[in-house]
């Protein structure tokens, strides 16, 4: 637990030290919020009843994704490539650390730092500039938490996984294109699952991504509830531990690989 | 004229440099294409539920993302470094173009080329056929010529935003959050036809970074819209103006960094 | 060809705060700290002088190197280079000057090294015959035919740097800056890259202005010496005086086959021992490495010996601890 806290200490103290950066990534933030608000209260102004739930709570929906975007910025992929990049990724795989272990706590660390510092006031801001709502009850709210946290494990791990890719063979740029729109997209970030077309819809309903944003998002809004906001987090379990399992497999073999070249 | 010359021979050299690294484009080809897949199906699904978005119908949208994508192409295609200058001040490769007797910025601006824009440009040409055809346009020679003018003004004013914000890296050291805010504000006005956003908003992307010209004000031309705009409707003409007010302001910048650079070191 | 007179030069840089509260302060305002990199600085270097130009790492080298060729602007003080002040005519100053920086090459880094060259020529304006010329020298004294066609990533450091001094000396530039132009080089190509130096400066009286780390850079090639440190110059003189007032000490480290007590040779001071190892210091004037080892072995059976040079940071503390400023009057 301790290096969990020391990675987000050094979060802190790298983040913080470019204060205009900081702000910026606050405006930025909030810039989408807008975006994305203006965008269903245009839509909504034309034909009310055209998406299942009120204004308030897709507005709401949005907004918290938007404000949960630093949940793209903190995973492993980019440190990997940078590590393997530089060569430094040697003295990683030396330490006495287990590398998934470690990429998890740094990870976490900065996630811990932007949940505090971004995600949470981008949120509170948004919260009293589009009218958003609560959570219906403290068990949508105790749940909501839970199922972010799970959320954040499945794109870790998706993360993880790409971050091996890049280890033995791309380059990392223009593949996290198209990664971070297909999570995005799949993920229901900006546009809730259930608007998309059936056959869409029904493909995107089994893929693991929807765990990040789309879960989460509508056990706070309210349009899962009760036996279906349970059984979506058991679908966010099953897809941690099958993901964790997959990782750990992955890494083995690429771990061997990495050593029996000699760095 | 010299410095034309110049320019087409360093550009000879990247692209030279550029061509040993062939895998990159495949990866930037599959990057660029489901990136703009994944955004115009999220503009679709929205648009479908009703049968347009404020006035704008599916195809409209579409006309708008491909002619702002069009006018990126160039510009992702030469100048998309000047976005990273912030990693030549940084690594201290800067140095290198005043170290020469000719000008920095024509050093600077034939250093890269990158392949995205290739990808970019094929997007954004069949989006746009597809576009021109359901919406069952016919152009005369003068609005085809309005288009061109219209990317290419879209090209220069990326081009010279991004200098501009790229300056900013001389006083602060960074500017790649600058570039991505901007960016961001760019591909809202790319997304969606700006008249959906608040006054705040539109005065903004009008005035101050003035991206709308991109796209939005010469689509409304193009496409028929000009009444939207009411008594503002020259807006529509303007984004060859705007673009050359933008070469001149971002050089004056330039000028003013360069100076920064030498007071102050890198 | 150079006049440098009371040339300073300060930076500012933001503050960092120390902690957590600090760092959060930093958000909302931030500190700026002046610091002096160069300092009164003056100094003049004839036509065809081959200028060692030396110091620890941040002592300024780069610093003023980058003003000389009119990247930096001074805080104060008169810069002048063959006539020009680089800053003012950096353009001209350019044609002038050829510089190498040993860290980053200057060449295109995916492309054969041929290719970077023609594009110096144009940028330089260089003529077709002098440019065929140059590369004739080149390929004479820097075998530069061996690897012109292939690209500088896939080049040794060796060819590198090579591939590096002939861009530099493609357009007959008057003065040469070469910062740490050997940095990393196998000893050969030191070698080569030395002789080469020599040449250019003896047969194209090309004033060249040398910084390193490496005391055989300046006991072979500099006529003179500067040393500078904390943005001063700590010493200016002849090279061939400053290795006989400085440069005299060396250190024998000697490895004996089991631990030996504390003892001390003649002529030698022990000045480190760890182990089975002892560090003996001696003046080369007034013994000699045989003689101590004779004396030692006689007394203690060895198992391995090496022989240390001082190197130039030593040297500079050495100057340095005397009285700052005014070393070339201090004897050791």
């Amino acid at each position: 637990m301790k290096i969990f806290w020391a990675f987000t200490r050094q979060a802190f103290h790298n983040s913080v030290i470019y204060r205009v950066e900081f702000w910026l990534r606050f405006i930025s933030i909030f810039l989408w919020m807008y975006t994305v608000s203006w965008v269903w209260r245009v839509l909504y102004t034309q034909r009310p009843a055209a998406f299942g739930v009120s204004l308030q709570q897709m507005v709401t929906y949005g907004v918290l994704g938007m404000a949960l975007e630093t949940f793209l910025d903190v995973g492993p992929e980019w440190y990997m490539a940078n590590q393997v990049r530089t060569g430094a990724i040697d003295t990683d795989l030396m330490k006495p650390l287990d590398f998934h272990l470690h990429m998890l706590a740094r990870s976490s660390g900065e996630m811990l730092f932007s949940l505090a510092v971004l995600a949470l006031p981008t949120f509170t801001v948004g919260f009293y500039f589009f009218g958003l709502q609560f959570p219906a009850d403290v068990t949508a709210g105790l749940l909501f938490c839970v199922s972010l946290v799970l959320g954040f494990l499945v794109l870790f791990h998706l993360g993880f996984l790409l971050g091996t890719l890049v280890l033995v063979t791309l380059d990392i740029r223009s593949i996290s294109w198209a990664y971070y729109s297909l999570v995005s997209f799949f993920a229901g970030q900006m546009v809730p699952l259930w608007l998309f077309p059936s056959y869409l819809r029904s493909f995107a309903e089994l893929l693991p991504f929807k765990s990040i944003y789309y879960i989460p998002a509508s056990i706070y809004i309210g349009t899962l509830t009760g036996q279906e906001a349970l059984r979506a987090i058991g679908f966010q379990l099953i897809w941690v531990v099958v993901l964790l399992f997959f990782t750990r497999w992955a890494w083995g073999r690429t771990d061997a690989r990495l050593v029996s070249q000699g760095g | 004229m010299e410095a034309l010359r110049l320019y087409f021979k360093l550009v000879r050299i990247a692209i030279q440099s550029r061509m040993q690294y062939r895998a990159d484009f495949i990866t930037g080809l599959i990057g660029v294409i489901t990136l703009n897949v994944v955004n115009l199906s999220l503009i679709g699904i929205l648009v479908s539920r009703f049968t347009n978005l404020n006035g704008w119908t599916l195809w409209e949208m579409v006309f708008l993302y491909c002619l702002w994508i069009l006018g990126h192409s160039l510009f992702s295609l030469f100048f998309w470094h000047i976005r990273s200058l912030e990693d030549y001040l940084v690594q201290g490769t800067f140095d290198q173009f005043l170290l020469r007797p000719a000008s920095p910025f024509i050093m600077f601006l034939g250093r890269e080329v990158q392949y995205l824009g290739i990808a970019d440009a094929v997007f954004g040409a069949a989006g746009f056929s597809l576009a021109y055809t359901n919406l069952g346009l016919h152009w005369d020679w003068t609005k085809w010529l309005f288009f061109l003018l219209a990317i290419l003004s879209g090209t220069l004013i990326e081009t010279t935003l991004s200098l501009m914000v790229g300056c900013v890296a001389f006083w602060t050291g960074r500017s790649r959050r600058v570039n991505s805010l901007i960016m961001q504000i760019n591909v809202m006005v790319q997304h969606y036809p700006v008249d959906i956003f608040g006054y705040t908003f539109r005065a903004v992307v009008t005035g101050l970074i003035p991206v709308a010209f991109m796209n939005y004000y010469p689509a409304l031309m193009l496409l028929g819209k000009l009444d939207r705009l009411g008594t503002w409707w020259w807006l529509s003409y303007l984004s060859p103006v705007v673009a050359l007010v933008m070469i001149g302001l971002s050089a004056q910048l330039w000028h003013l960094a360069l100076q920064r650079y030498s007071s102050s070191g890198g | 060809m150079i006049k440098v007179d009371h040339l300073t030069k300060d930076y500012s840089r933001p503050v960092r705060q120390e902690g957590f509260l600090g760092s959060l302060r930093t958000l909302f305002s931030a500190q700026y700290q002046t610091t002096r990199a160069v300092d009164d600085i003056s100094f003049h270097v004839e036509e065809g002088e081959l200028v060692g130009y030396i110091g620890p790492n941040g002592a300024g080298k780069s610093t003023s190197i980058k003003m000389l060729c009119g990247i930096l602007v001074p805080t104060s003080g008169q810069i002048e280079v063959n006539g020009l002040i680089p800053h003012k005519n950096r353009m001209e100053n350019a044609r002038q000057i050829g510089a190498v920086f040993g860290q980053k090459t200057q060449l295109w880094w995916d492309v054969p090294v041929i290719e970077s060259l023609r594009l110096f020529r144009d940028i330089y304006k260089v003529s077709t015959a002098q440019f065929k010329r140059n590369l004739e020298l080149f390929n004479d004294l820097l075998d530069l035919h061996e690897f012109q066609h292939t690209p500088v990533r896939q080049l040794s450091l060796g060819q590198r740097m090579r591939a590096d001094m002939a861009a530099a000396l493609l357009h007959n530039p008057r003065l040469l800056f070469l910062d740490e132009p050997m940095i990393g080089v196998d000893v050969v190509v030191k070698e080569r890259l030395r002789k080469f130096i020599h040449e250019i400066n003896r047969d194209q009286k090309v004033t060249v202005l040398l910084t390193t780390h490496d005391m055989v850079d300046i006991e072979k090639v500099c006529s003179r010496i500067m040393i500078i440190d904390h943005g001063h110059i700590v010493y200016d003189g002849n090279a061939d005086q400053m290795r006989a007032q400085y440069g005299t000490y060396r250190t024998l480290v000697v490895e004996f086959e089991e631990s030996v007590p504390d003892f001390s040779a003649p002529q030698a001071t022990l000045i480190k021992s760890d182990g089975r190892k002892k560090w003996f210091a001696f003046n080369r004037f007034e013994t000699s490495p045989s003689i101590l080892i004779t004396y030692i072995s006689a007394n203690f059976p060895i198992l391995d010996l090496a022989l240390e040079e001082p190197e130039i940071e030593s040297i500079v503390r050495t100057i340095y601890a005397g009285q700052p400023g005014t070393a070339q009057t201090e004897t050791l």
